[in-house]
């Protein structure tokens, strides 16, 4: 009971601080730098730390390559839209991400991966319908992934503003693998099969953006 | 086929066969290594210790905040009312805060959407955060640890973290044991905590060899993920590791808990609350995503899951107990199907209130238990308030998915098994993860997930009718 009464005494410095992640010590670089006993200083980054960076930072840039084309490309309006929010939205996490590497001195890379490429290639080959239900495939696919990627990150990674905007960014591309999902239903004359359809709890902060077929 | 035509078609084959590859590698690349396989830790024992040591308070400090945003954890007990063996009082009152400017009665008027939207779940009714998410592993309460480290010297302590709820919000401690083969003697336990050092005095002349062998098994420590040898443990000694009952005290639950083995990656793993293993006999799912038929699959497989979290990779490197199917599952199993509830004086053979023994109030809320809040439909009286089946609340209509509570990844729980409710009031925290503390705020939580529209009235009968499950 101390320590309940303890704790909601420090609620505000708990929330204010940087304590929020608190990692698995087992998992820290060897040559952490520590502010305070099992603190890794700001910026302090372990093997994970610098792979999420490097493959969430590909991916990033693939989704605006993608969602270019998408634009350019797509038949369906709302697929078209989904594109430019991909590359609204990516665009913007590219950069948060393009900061805290420099600050954490991680190399991203200059160009998607050959995965993305590959996907690209295919995507530039198709046209009509026959794009947008490829294009959608893609985005369901990379979505997935990233969210595993960011929670992998949220609890492996050591550097703790990586790990807030793997946390800020999670519920976004949840989002937008549910569009993506409902989206692809719908070129497929398919309800959405869950109970909350996307369209609705879709608010970006503007709330003016909605998916419309 | 003419020579050249065939060697054509093989030229062309040989041309093919590489191109495919090529594309099924080229579209495959996987996610980090360690996404799904726990890695090596990356520095000795005594640097990840001193380092979890430094963070032990603040990790506290953080669970302990949490908790009391989501709930008001005051001693509270309901007068007059004892769990089966008197020794502690159950809980009540809604336990879960309200989010400002609402009251239960107007959220249970909104719809699933708008309390999405607006962010006014409870947050009592989210899933409830491991103390230490990234870690994860066995927690086990204090007086367990204290109880084994005086029978037994085996140090269950963990130096990363502690447990989290108060006593009083736990079940009683030890708890008592009935035996289906001994109705008539009633809690055999004689007040004490079952150990390896005890059983064969307490249990001899009242259960069969087979039986007394299972029971042996079941409280030998075997290695576990952070009860073990090597660098990777949680634990300042050397340990001999957990047995099934340092969990499932006296086949009961002590509140002890764990993440989920089922789920990947590590902050998507849900916690769980130990299961009590009272009625064992009549149940036919086991585990929490597994849905396992038989209490010897899982018995089997237990160490592979709550010893090392669904990772026989890392159990191998630790120290493996293959359990024998017919000389020590079997065994073991047969110990915990003579394991019955307490006893529901109230309740007739078919599990319905006796009407002469129940009170006004029991059975007007037995009544909204079957009719009115729909819970019977999955808590069925005749096979001990269970249905043996797993079902999806769909939860997530009410909050947005993704977000991060103490570094957990609130999801949606998917299908989860229907729990048993006879002797629920001993069983506190509620849900599968020991989100809910008292049952009044599990009626408050159906009372919204499913749209029961209950009165206060009801909901104040059907926790008084659960009294006497």
């Amino acid at each position: 009971m101390r320590l309940l009464a303890l704790g909601s005494t420090l609620t505000i410095l708990l929330v204010s601080s940087a304590f929020a992640q608190i990692g698995n010590p087992a998992g820290a670089d060897p040559g952490t730098r520590q502010a305070a006993p099992g603190v890794p200083a700001p910026h302090q980054t372990n093997t994970q730390d610098q792979l999420f960076a490097q493959q969430v930072g590909s991916g990033g840039m693939a989704e605006v390559v993608l969602g270019r084309l998408a634009d350019r490309k797509a038949q369906n309006r709302a697929v078209k839209e989904f594109g430019q929010l991909m590359v609204q939205d990516h665009g913007k996490a590219n950069d948060k991400l393009a900061a805290l590497a420099k600050s954490a001195d991680i190399p991203l890379p200059n160009e998607p991966d050959p995965e993305h490429k590959a996907v690209q290639a295919r995507l530039e080959g198709l046209n009509g319908a026959a794009f947008d239900v490829a294009y959608l495939a893609a985005q369901v696919q990379d979505h997935q992934k990233t969210a595993q990627l960011l929670q992998w990150e949220i609890n492996s990674g050591q550097d703790a503003q990586l790990q807030r905007f793997a946390s800020e960014t999670l519920p976004i591309v949840l989002k937008h693998l549910r569009m993506a999902q409902d989206l692809a239903a719908q070129t497929a004359g398919q309800t959405p099969r869950e109970f909350a359809p996307a369209t609705t709890g879709m608010d970006h902060g503007d709330g003016s953006r909605r998916v419309r077929q | 086929m003419s020579k050249p035509l065939k060697r054509n078609v093989l030229f062309a084959a040989a041309f093919l066969i590489p191109a495919t590859l090529f594309t099924l590698i080229a579209a495959s690349d996987p996610l980090p290594p360690d996404a799904t396989y726990r890695p090596l830790p990356t520095r000795p024992f005594s640097a990840v210790k001193a380092d979890d040591e430094a963070q032990k308070p603040r990790v506290m400090l953080r669970q302990a905040d949490l908790l009391n945003r989501r709930y008001d954890m005051s001693d509270r007990p309901i007068a007059g009312v004892m769990m089966s063996a008197a020794r502690k009082a159950v809980q009540g009152g809604v336990r879960v805060k309200l989010p400002a400017g609402v009251t239960w009665e107007s959220l249970a008027e909104m719809s699933p959407d708008e309390i999405r939207q607006r962010g006014l779940m409870p947050e009592g009714f989210l899933p409830l955060p491991h103390v230490k998410q990234a870690t994860g592993g066995q927690v086990i309460p204090d007086r367990h640890i204290d109880e084994i480290r005086r029978q037994e010297a085996r140090d269950l302590r963990r130096f990363d973290v502690n447990f989290d709820l108060p006593d009083h919000l736990t079940p009683e401690f030890p708890p008592p044991v009935f035996l289906t083969t001994q109705p008539h003697l009633g809690d055999v336990s004689r007040g004490q905590l079952l150990t390896i050092k005890n059983f064969y005095e307490f249990m001899n002349g009242i259960i069969t060899p087979v039986q007394m062998e299972g029971l042996r098994l079941l409280l030998t420590p075997f290695p576990q993920e952070e009860f073990n040898q090597t660098e990777d443990r949680k634990v300042a000694e050397q340990s001999t590791g957990i047995s099934c009952l340092d969990c499932h005290a006296n086949f009961h639950t002590n509140a002890a808990f764990h993440l989920t083995p089922d789920v990947r990656p590590q902050a998507a793993r849900f916690r769980l609350d130990t299961t009590s293993l009272r009625g064992v006999f009549n149940q036919q799912v086991h585990g929490s995503k597994r849905s396992l038929r038989s209490v010897e699959d899982f018995t089997e497989f237990e160490q592979r899951t709550a010893y090392f979290n669904g990772d026989h990779v890392s159990a191998t490197r630790k120290g493996v107990h293959l359990p024998d199917r017919t000389n020590q599952v079997a065994m073991m199993a047969q110990m915990q199907n003579i394991i019955d509830f307490p006893p529901a004086p109230k309740l007739d053979p078919f599990g319905r209130l006796d009407r002469t023994k129940a009170t006004e109030q029991e059975l007007a809320g037995e009544q909204v238990f079957f009719g009115k809040a729909r819970c019977a439909e999955c808590h069925v009286s005749q096979t001990s308030f269970m249905d043996n089946s797993m079902h999806d609340l769909k939860l997530e209509r009410f909050y947005q998915i993704g977000n991060t509570s103490n570094d957990f990844v609130i999801l949606p729980d998917g299908p989860i098994k229907t729990f048993t409710l006879r002797g629920i009031k001993d069983s506190p925290p509620y849900l599968h993860d020991g989100r809910l503390m008292t049952l009044a705020d599990t009626v408050e939580f159906f009372n919204l997930v499913l749209g029961l529209k209950l009165t206060q009235q009801e909901k104040e009968a059907l926790v008084a009718y659960m009294l006497t499950l």
